[in-house]
């Protein structure tokens, strides 16, 4: 078996004369979370409606599951629960009736799975309210349990977090954490808000205006974001000594340039420049570095920008 | 695709719109058999006036294509294009691993089956029981009941036609409002087909459609061909309305 769940290559959708997405390589492992990031109207959901099936490419190709046929689409369809924008929902049925077109449209055996469903999503008490009566955080429940229902290998969630309280934004990201965990899904969750994506995901992909401008897992990314203080002297070698005999750390890499990255005393600039100093050594240059999430996503934006 | 049918079901079961047409066709059925049993109304020029079967009358109002329309046209606008308007439930189903075309089957099957009980069985079974409440029972000779099973089994044929027709419009306007518009508009313009020579290559078109059939299957007397011409034209409209309804399905992109 693939290990990857999903792939596209060059996944392209141009409406008219507009590119929606253009040569979009994506590449989802198994067991991942996937936090796709994007600004409103960049595309995020387009993608997630071509990988669904309910739109379909202008060129490239899709890969689920390590097959790659279109036909195959359907048998994909049956391994993957989706939240795509707004919960789709009967408004005049009641969560229990809802669920249950899902269970019998999918031939899912036994009414005791909507009940888990209810159980996990945390609407066992209002089953039978109408969804008309929900509030957006409900609904918004209701939609990833229909989505769950099925048991999905690939789960996708389109802006989850839209809609829901505080209280529901933390219970919504320790459920998919714990399916993720538990069942082993594989989730794809697009959002904007980059910092609960942080809190959620094992990989990203970011895009921008139909393109997808850079995949790195979460480790890359906190490397990449990760704050230093960045230390240019005479002499790089007596300052690593130094660093690691009188400051005891050894959280710095030394750059090509001599330049020093000092993961450490990020709160405490002085005690590290009296420390260099002291030893006759001449700082050039000392400074608090690093991007935070936001000025990282920023950055790729506006390269994105300039291509 | 016997999920894909009961799901439906489950669906049509639970649907407002179709209760409330199913007690409007009701109570209007009810209220013209009455009407047209007492003579507070006087109707006429029926095809079962001239059936000698004028106490049916008021079954004369569901046979009539502007008329039954509005009730086929609400149920698909309600029942089918609500699903792509309201909340875009209709996204559901479309990932639902299932087929488009079996999808496409199902809705038309059940929405077909729904149409049929509102609009045929439901103002015949009124009549059933009006009639004979009203000491006409004796209208239900076997003569009588073999034309109007000849002319009901070749109605509903072609009535399958129409809600076929109905279907893929409510699949192409995705509203219910545009679905029953459309309908009028499509019932006018055969109206004005009517009116043409019926040798001219409009008049040809028409008398060789399911609107020309729904008045020619009640005439009192019909010959085999006349029958096996409207067997032919209702199932060719209902397989080539159906085929290019799951064409378009297949290829319809769900916002």
């Amino acid at each position: 078996m693939s290990e990857y769940i999903l792939r596209t290559k060059n996944l392209t959708k141009k409406y008219k004369h507009n590119y929606a997405l253009e040569n979009v390589n994506l590449n989802i492992k198994q067991g991942e979370i996937y936090g796709f990031i994007g600004q409103n109207g960049a595309g995020k959901s387009t993608l997630l409606r071509l990988i669904t099936g309910l739109a379909f490419p202008t060129e490239g190709t899709i890969e689920w599951f390590g097959n790659d046929d279109p036909k195959g689409l359907t048998n994909a369809q049956k391994r993957m629960g989706a939240l795509i924008e707004s919960p789709a929902l009967f408004p005049n049925m009641s969560a229990f009736e809802n669920l249950e077109i899902q269970r019998i449209q999918r031939g899912i055996p036994g009414r005791e799975s909507i009940d888990n469903i209810l159980q996990l999503v945390g609407l066992m008490d209002t089953k039978n309210k109408k969804v008309k009566n929900f509030s957006m955080g409900m609904k918004q429940r209701l939609g990833i349990g229909i989505a769950l229902l099925s048991d999905p290998e690939f789960l996708l969630l389109d802006e989850p977090i839209n809609g829901l309280d505080p209280t529901g934004i933390v219970e919504l990201r320790e459920l998919i954490k714990n399916i993720n965990h538990e069942k082993g899904i594989t989730v794809l969750i697009s959002s904007h808000i980059l910092s609960e994506l942080h809190l959620l995901a094992t990989s990203f992909g970011i895009i921008h205006k139909g393109k997808l401008m850079e995949e790195l897992t979460a480790k890359e990314l906190d490397e990449k974001c990760r704050q230093y203080l960045q230390i240019k002297v005479d002499r790089p070698a007596i300052a690593s000594t130094v660093l690691e005999q009188e400051l005891a750390t050894s959280d710095f890499e030394i750059m090509q340039d001599g330049t020093i990255k000092l993961y450490d005393y990020l709160d405490d600039i002085r005690t590290v420049s009296l420390a260099l100093t002291q030893k006759g050594l001449i700082m050039e240059h000392l400074s608090q570095n690093g991007d935070s999430l936001e000025s990282y996503f920023s950055k790729v934006i506006e390269e994105g920008e300039h291509e | 695709m016997n999920n894909l049918l009961k799901v439906e079901w489950y669906k049509l079961q639970r649907n407002k719109s179709f209760w409330v047409i199913t007690l409007t066709v009701s109570a209007l059925s009810v209220l013209f058999h009455c009407l047209i049993i007492t003579e507070w109304w006087m109707m006429s020029g029926t095809p079962f006036d001239a059936a000698g079967l004028g106490e049916l009358n008021g079954l004369g109002v569901f046979t009539v294509p502007f008329i039954f329309n509005l009730i086929v046209a609400s149920l698909a606008g309600f029942f089918i294009s609500g699903e792509f308007s309201n909340n875009g439930i209709i996204r559901t189903q479309m990932m639902s691993g299932h087929n488009r075309s079996k999808i496409y089957l199902a809705k038309y099957l059940i929405f077909s089956f729904g149409s049929l009980m509102i609009t045929i069985l439901i103002p015949l079974i009124t009549a059933l029981i009006i009639v004979s409440a009203f000491g006409y029972a004796e209208i239900w000779s076997v003569e009588n009941l073999q034309f109007l099973s000849r002319a009901y089994s070749l109605f509903t044929i072609q009535f399958l036609g129409y809600t076929a027709i109905i279907m893929l419009l409510s699949i192409i306007t995705e509203e219910s409002g545009k679905t029953i518009l459309f309908s009028i508009l499509l019932n006018i313009v055969m109206i004005g087909m009517q009116q043409f020579p019926s040798e001219s290559i409009v008049g040809v078109i028409y008398n060789y459609s399911i609107f020309q059939q729904f008045s020619d299957v009640f005439t009192p007397m019909m010959l085999g061909r006349e029958q096996i011409k409207a067997i032919v034209i209702g199932l060719w409209t209902i397989f080539v309305i159906t085929v290019c309804g799951m064409f378009l399905f297949n290829r319809k992109e769900i916002k």
